[in-house]
């Protein structure tokens, strides 16, 4: 196997407890991470219909060809199968986490892991190097994701921790990088994570639940091998590229922020340890992935909040409003953890802390408790949940927003007590159960306009993620569009300074990165006629491409990749199209161009489209909760408009999204795309030019090929 | 103090190097990407094992002990050359007197691991050629366009996005950590909210 590969895959099969080892080689040309995962998905699941907790249903984890070696940004790890947090239809998805998991795998000798099947009592993996056993994790199971972790690396370590450690003839200073479940996920939770380290996590998507069913708590790696790189002058050359020219200076800044500890100016000058998103009034350090320049978590001087990002620290801060106030929706894209006073060093902010560190213990998906959080509190004032209410529910809620209620509502969660074991299913099947959920998706009181997941950002607003998302399997959580046209003036309103770049400006830059699509700049017209051009339909269709290869299977971080803007560089112009290819060429030796690159991402997405076809997708399917078409939206949200012939920033608050006209900007993606107008399903000749005629022989086989 | 009825053992004494890693604890973000970048320059491939700098964090400590850079000090009495029984460890006069290893010298005995009074020792174990390896400031990277050593630059120094780690030339204190732990921050770090002092 080539440059940048370990060479092969670890396949378990929990059920007749095998290892065996499939040929990286095999799926090459699928390149690494979420590409190879779909591939051997397709494989290996036999009857993709089945429920995220089936023991037939096949979990994949999946390293990229860049993890482990040096290239900004590009350890993540790729997490595929059928996940249970989807609604109505548990759809085949994705969640991806950074930290040192993917390095240490490779540096162990694999390029990914595949998990069938249910092992009888709880197991976790333990892999070191080429040795790989099942072990009894009877012991571990009940615990927290940080005493998992703990326990697992005391076992491997002995506790030799900080010190040089025996691997065979090999040593280490590392500790083993572990993947496991909290309680959440023991407990077949819908929004449970998967947690490595201390912050890193495995979110969307309700994989641990679905680990939780194959009684996995736990798969530790530890390697003392190397990555082998194809042209290691050529990567640090790069490398030193990006840092003289787009990286954020710590010593001497280009661009600094107006206002000292001004952390959402990140967005701007990708600047360190900004990701927690509020301002931290305590000693501590940016953190970041291995290998990553951003380094965009924290470490404190308290240790509480490690490594923990954005919403996990800002979901807490929910704490500080002022009892008595009404919580208003704010979508987590819109959090602005702003300007908050260096006040709340020692009280609110630990509580905060605490918070963030049990949620992540007990391994739960910030998103759908900080919907359902907010939900509670405004039922509780409509008087709809309380003890012997329509919603039988004894929470505390007089002191709604404190530490103590948050830790009990984590529980009742975690463990499924009480109204928790409805939560514990998500917040939309929870509505449903409590008769609810039609009502609230109508008027808005539940912003879940699509498949189960929350809003990111306002649906109604900047559209892309959102369009993403209901085109695909989850909520898209794809920052590539939204950090730049919504982040630079969101930023100024914060700081209530000037845009440090014009609108045109901005979409003229961006309209000539977007290959093999450049030159259109109405792509990024937020106005209202934008959200249903043809334009759009393609800045759709470059996001899926770009976010299916270049982030989910090379493994490029959707902080730093693309880069579109950057403030660093003396003429804002970022390191995208040039920085994805020449890293990747630099370390595989493939020299490939941006846009073969591209193509591989159409590929990949064409087969998700075929996997999800399979599971019953629909046209008819994809449209968004009613209120995204009844309910304009309130929020302030400033984006790029074109209108007069003339570029401005402009507020899109006020809208609600026109439904015959998204449907009839279906028709217009759908052809984009050579997909079917009517169904939404893949066209023999779309597929078979991609080289996936296989796949279009199972669609027809299944009566389900597009016409 | 010498024991009684032994002769007083003089300290090893060798002539100083003309270069000196000092790292940032406050500033580094646990990267490991100097880690990276060693391997790199000195194997052409990137291998934690093999890095002559090690980076050991915790991701529950707190900071800022929650991460120690582990780098070669070239000490002034380097207890390595002088435990060395072949003398493959030795002080390297073609590049700028750092304490190098002649791998083709090297018998693999690992007292040198054992004799750097540091944790972790600074003596890497190189498992697939069974020699020790160690920093060498980059003086003898065969990966690598650019020229290192003392007089050169260094692979973790240049790669560092924290600019955490500095060449300097004259020898630190060598009692404790001071001389090699020193503040590398400025008012633009204070400016994103992290520490300065
Ligand atoms: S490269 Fe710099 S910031 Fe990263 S681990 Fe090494 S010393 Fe720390
Ligand atoms: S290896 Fe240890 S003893 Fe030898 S010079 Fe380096 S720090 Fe000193």
């Amino acid at each position: 196997m080539g440059y940048g590969y370990a060479g092969k895959i670890l396949r378990l099969n929990l059920s007749n407890r095998s290892v065996s080892t499939i040929d990286t080689a095999q799926y090459e040309e699928w390149v690494g991470g979420h590409g190879l995962g779909s591939a051997i998905f397709w494989d290996l699941c036999q009857d993709k219909t089945v429920s995220g907790f089936d023991p037939r249903n096949v979990i994949t984890i999946m390293a990229g060809p860049m993890a482990g070696t040096l290239a900004p940004g590009s350890t993540r790890c790729e997490m595929q199968g059928i996940g249970p947090q989807g609604y109505p239809i548990e759809w085949f998805t994705r969640s991806s986490f950074g930290g040192r998991f993917a390095p240490q795998l490779k540096y162990a000798g694999w390029d990914g892991v595949v998990i069938e099947g249910k092992a009888d009592a709880p197991v976790w993996i333990n892999v070191i190097n080429d040795h790989v056993t099942i072990e009894d994790a009877r012991g571990l199971w009940g615990l927290g994701t940080r005493k998992t972790q703990e326990e697992i690396w005391a076992r491997v370590t002995g506790n030799r921790l900080n010190d040089w450690q025996a691997v065979g003839d090999a040593y280490t200073t590392q500790k083993p990088a572990v993947l496991c479940i909290g309680q959440a996920g023991e407990h077949l939770s819908r929004i449970a994570t998967v947690m490595h380290d201390g912050g890193f996590a495995a979110g969307q998507g309700g994989f641990g639940g679905a680990w939780g069913a194959k009684n996995l708590k736990a798969i530790s790696v530890r390697g003392t091998g190397g990555i082998k790189v194809a042209d290691s002058k050529a990567l640090i050359d790069t490398w030193l590229w990006h840092k003289t020219n787009f990286q954020f200076n710590v010593d001497n800044p280009r661009n600094e922020a107006p206002i000292v500890n001004f952390t959402d100016y990140w967005i701007i000058n990708q600047s360190p340890g900004a990701v927690p998103i509020a301002p931290i009034w305590e000693p501590c350090r940016p953190k970041g992935c291995q290998g990553c320049p951003v380094a965009c978590s924290r470490r404190m001087a308290s240790g509480l909040a490690n490594e923990a990002h954005c919403f996990t620290t800002n979901w807490p801060y929910l704490g500080i409003i002022p009892p008595g106030t009404q919580p208003t929706w704010m979508t987590p894209g819109e959090w602005a953890g702003g300007l908050a006073e260096p006040t709340d060093i020692h009280g609110l902010a630990k509580a905060r802390y605490r918070t963030t560190d049990l949620l992540n213990d007990y391994g739960i998906n910030v998103y759908d408790v900080f919907f359902a959080d907010v939900y509670f509190y405004i039922l509780f004032l409509m008087d709809a949940i309380g003890p012997g209410k329509a919603i039988n529910c004894d929470l505390p809620f007089d002191k709604w927003g404190t530490e103590e209620y948050k830790a009990a509502y984590l529980k009742m969660i975690a463990y499924r007590e009480g109204v928790g074991d409805d939560l514990a299913e998500g917040l939309e099947r929870a509505a449903e159960r409590w008769g609810r959920r039609k009502d609230d998706l109508e008027s808005g009181l539940l912003p879940y306009p699509h498949w189960g997941y929350s809003e990111h950002n306002d649906p109604r607003a900047g559209v892309d993620q959102e369009y993403a998302t209901i085109l695909g399997d989850r909520d898209s959580n794809d920052h590539s569009f939204d950090l730049p046209t919504h982040g630079i003036p969101r930023v100024a309103s914060i700081s209530k300074t000037e845009p440090v770049i014009s609108a045109e400006r901005l979409v003229g830059i961006l309209s000539q990165k977007v290959l093999p699509l450049q030159g259109d700049p109405l792509m990024f017209d937020y106005s209202d006629a934008g959200l249903y051009s043809a334009s759009r339909a393609k800045t759709i269709a470059w996001g899926r491409r770009y976010a299916r290869f270049w982030k989910d299977s090379v493994g490029y971080c959707d902080l730093l990749w693309p880069n579109f803007f950057n403030a660093n560089a003396p003429d804002f112009s970022g390191y995208t199209p040039e920085g994805e290819a020449r890293f990747f060429n630099a370390v595989t030796g493939k020299n490939i161009s941006f846009v073969d690159g591209m193509e591989i991402g159409r590929r990949t997405w064409n087969l998700d489209r075929a996997v999800w076809v399979l599971q019953g997708r629909h046209r008819d399917m994809e449209v968004f909760a009613p209120y995204v078409y009844q309910v304009p939206s309130t929020r302030i949200n400033h984006f790029p408009v074109y209108e007069n012939g003339q570029w401005r920033y402009a507020n899109v608050a006020g809208r609600a999204l026109d439904k015959d006209r998204f449907e009839e900007w279906k028709a217009k993606y759908y052809e984009l795309e050579g997909w079917d107008k009517i169904t939404g399903w893949p066209t023999r000749s779309t597929l078979e030019p991609l080289g996936l005629g296989k796949v279009a022989d199972e669609l027809q086989r299944r009566g389900k090929l597009g016409g | 103090m010498a024991e009684v009825g032994t002769a007083e053992k003089r300290p090893f004494t060798a002539p100083l190097s003309e270069g000196y890693l000092v790292v940032d604890r406050k500033k580094c973000s646990g990267c490991m990407s100097c880690m990276l970048a060693c391997s790199l320059v000195h194997e052409g491939k990137t291998d934690l094992s093999l890095s002559r700098i090690q980076i050991v964090q915790n991701p529950w400590g707190c900071f800022p002990e929650d991460i120690a850079l582990a780098i070669c000090r070239q000490c002034v009495n380097p207890k390595c050359v002088e435990a060395c029984p072949t003398e493959a460890l030795h002080v390297d006069a073609a590049n700028g007197n750092t304490r190098t290893v002649d791998g083709s010298l090297c018998d693999g005995c690992q007292v040198c691991i054992d004799a750097c009074p540091y944790k972790p020792s600074r003596m890497i174990w190189h498992h697939e050629k069974g020699v020790a390896v160690k920093c060498d400031l980059c003086g003898r990277a065969p990966h690598w366009i650019e020229k290192g050593g003392p007089k050169g630059k260094q692979a973790c120094v240049e790669i560092c996005p924290m600019r955490a780690i500095k060449l300097v030339k004259e020898a630190p204190e060598q009692e404790g950590d001071a001389g090699y732990e020193v503040n590398l921050r400025n008012e633009h770090w204070g400016w994103l909210g992290f520490p300065t002092d």
